[in-house]
């Protein structure tokens, strides 16, 4: 191809046709990552301390386990880290009904195809006195809140 | 004319297609009909032979048929919304006349299309009718596997019961194990980091518009690639045996889609290499056999339909999963092997969800697409059912396709609670279904 302008000129032409068509195309295709999501919190209160029991309660609507032991709390995920089904708690472990993974109490996987432990999220107390939970923030196996005597 | 007269004048400008007089109705009736002017005037003898290609080809194109027309009619009755869905089951099931019998059709044809086109492909596997210029339609033909995999996929999501929302769930996470782009690729899938409202509609534009208008796009080119090829590879033997090779013919403009493609046209492939007495019309050869085809695939549906409910569990309630949870028959051979195929490797674990729901699938997807490349059979052991020489490419295919139906068997039988796996009579533990 010989580069004379008359081909040059040209080809700008088309080419800038072409390329605004596949802006456009991309343009259309942002679309599909939506900018502003109407999901619930990352971070969220949970019940007062006073009302769980001693052990492990699941928290239906956040998908999670409040574990109480004496006047320490923490706070273990039920979302199976294989592939997202709700482990249930057993008497003295954690299992998945969806391809049989098991976790230790504190979410340590003991069988089936999980490949990391439960997370453990942060807890803290919240200005009115309730459970709150950070599920962006994991923590440490071994964490514990203990809520500050009175304010319970 | 009389009524009788006029109503068997009508019969016969009905029936015309089916019923020619003479040779020169029978290529009439192809080429001047709308619906059949796709159809060669001649084909041969041994590719209408039913026990050649079983017709699972044409059976699953009138599954595909069946489907669309149902899922037309479905359209009228279904909300894409996380609040209403479930209800448009219930409306279908017990408030719309017949929708159960519209529900169920569309169900169970969408099952048994699964069925047929994976035969379908055993079917072409085994005569060896993948070779030589086959070859690329077999990958067409793969792609439509997938295509129909995805559809039926996103289709049994839209009732969004229990089912639906942990298949997506699960499908999900394991896009999410794909290296690198795989959280991209669940986020764009569902529309955000959580399951809802933008997951169901995106599942339900794919499903209903996206997904099928590539598989009709495919099937038209699939058809097209049949008549390029020269037919089925039933007539490869005659060819053989004449010792008639295909002739080199430079490429005309006709039949080759605005002269994109090069090669052998349909018309010198298709009509000059066979002799008068392998070939029969199509009209009433063919003709007849579709629309025989076609009440046998439509009045199975509709006997399943009448017989067996389309399944339908719980409404999606993400804080219970059932248990035990299963996928549909088809993707029950993944479901195993993403649950067993976590592998520690050091002091990390690979998940099962990459190494099972992805790279396994992925190579036998791969080696189903190179196959045709790798297969060195002679020449004679094409278009004829388990030939001698190529027993062991047919056991190498029998024995993968005997293992998933082995796992989709264990997982229908022997998986329970927890996935634990109990023996044929053993009693599985009751387990709640709601908290």
């Amino acid at each position: 191809m010989k580069a004379t302008r008359r081909w040059f000129l040209g080809a700008v032409g088309k080419g800038s046709v072409a390329l605004a068509f596949v802006v456009q195309l991309a343009a259309a295709a942002r679309a599909f990552l939506p900018n502003v999501l109407y999901e619930p919190l990352k971070r969220f209160k949970l019940k007062q301390p006073d009302q769980y029991p001693q052990g492990y309660t699941f928290d239906a609507d956040h998908r999670l386990f409040v574990v109480r032991d004496q006047e320490r709390f923490h706070v273990i995920s039920a979302v199976c880290t294989h592939l997202g089904c709700t482990v249930q708690w057993r008497e003295d472990e954690f299992a998945c009904p969806c391809h049989g993974s098991r976790f230790r109490s504190d979410g340590a996987v003991t069988g089936g195809p999980a490949p990391r432990p439960l997370p453990w999220y942060e807890v803290s107390l919240s200005p009115d006195g309730f459970l709150e939970v950070d599920s962006a923030e994991q923590v440490e196996q071994g964490f514990s809140f203990t809520p500050p005597k009175g304010k319970a | 004319m009389t009524a009788r007269e006029r109503a068997g004048a009508l019969w016969r400008r009905l029936s015309w297609t089916w019923n020619p007089a003479s040779e020169r109705e029978s290529g009439d009736a192809i080429v001047r009909n709308l619906w059949l002017h796709w159809f060669p005037a001649k084909i041969a003898r041994a590719s209408a032979s039913w026990n050649y290609s079983l017709w699972l080809g044409v059976a699953s194109v009138i599954l595909f048929l069946i489907l669309n027309v149902t899922g037309l009619l479905l359209m009228f009755f279904y909300v894409p919304s996380t609040e209403r869905a479930y209800g448009s089951m219930k409306d279908l099931d017990y408030a719309v006349t017949l929708g159960w019998l519209l529900r169920n059709q569309h169900r169970w044809a969408a099952h048994a299309m699964v069925a047929v086109v994976f035969l379908h492909m055993a079917r072409v596997f085994f005569t060896g009718a993948y070779r030589g210029q086959r070859a690329w339609n077999w990958l067409v033909g793969l792609a439509l596997l997938l295509a129909t995999l995805l559809a039926s996929f996103t289709g049994y999501l839209l009732p969004w019961d229990q089912l639906a929302f942990w298949a997506v769930t699960v499908g999900t996470n394991i896009a999410r194990e794909a290296p690198l782009i795989g959280g991209w690729i669940r986020f764009v899938l569902l529309g955000g980091s959580e399951i809802g409202q933008n997951a169901l509609l995106r599942f339900y534009v794919l499903h209903v518009f996206f997904l099928p208008a590539i598989m009709w796009i495919l099937f038209a080119y699939h058809m097209w690639r049949v008549r390029r090829d020269g037919g089925l590879a039933a007539v490869e033997p005659i060819r053989l045996a004449r010792a008639v090779q295909p002739k080199a013919v430079p490429a005309t403009k006709s039949y080759s889609l605005f002269g994109l493609t090069r090669g052998t046209s349909v018309v010198v492939r298709s009509s000059t290499e066979l002799e008068e007495k392998d070939e029969v019309f199509s009209s009433p050869n063919l003709t007849r056999r579709l629309v025989l085809v076609f009440l046998i695939v439509f009045n199975v549906t509709l006997l399943w339909s009448l017989l067996a409910g389309a399944p339908l569990e719980e409404a999606a309630n993400p804080a219970v999963t059932p248990n035990p949870a299963k996928a549909p028959w088809y993707f029950l051979w993944l479901q195993e092997l993403v649950a067993s195929t976590t592998i520690p490797i050091g002091g990390i674990r690979i998940s099962g969800g990459l190494i099972g729901g992805i790279v396994v699938p992925g190579i036998l997807l791969s080696v189903a697409a190179i196959w045709p490349w790798l297969d060195r059979s002679p020449a004679d052991s094409e278009g004829v059912w388990f030939p001698p020489r190529r027993r062991r490419q047919n056991l190498t295919f029998t024995l993968i396709f005997a293992v998933i139906i082995a796992l989709i068997l264990i997982d229908v039988f022997l998986r329970g609670p927890y996935w634990h796996l109990y023996w044929p009579g053993t009693a599985w533990p009751t387990m709640p279904r709601s908290l």
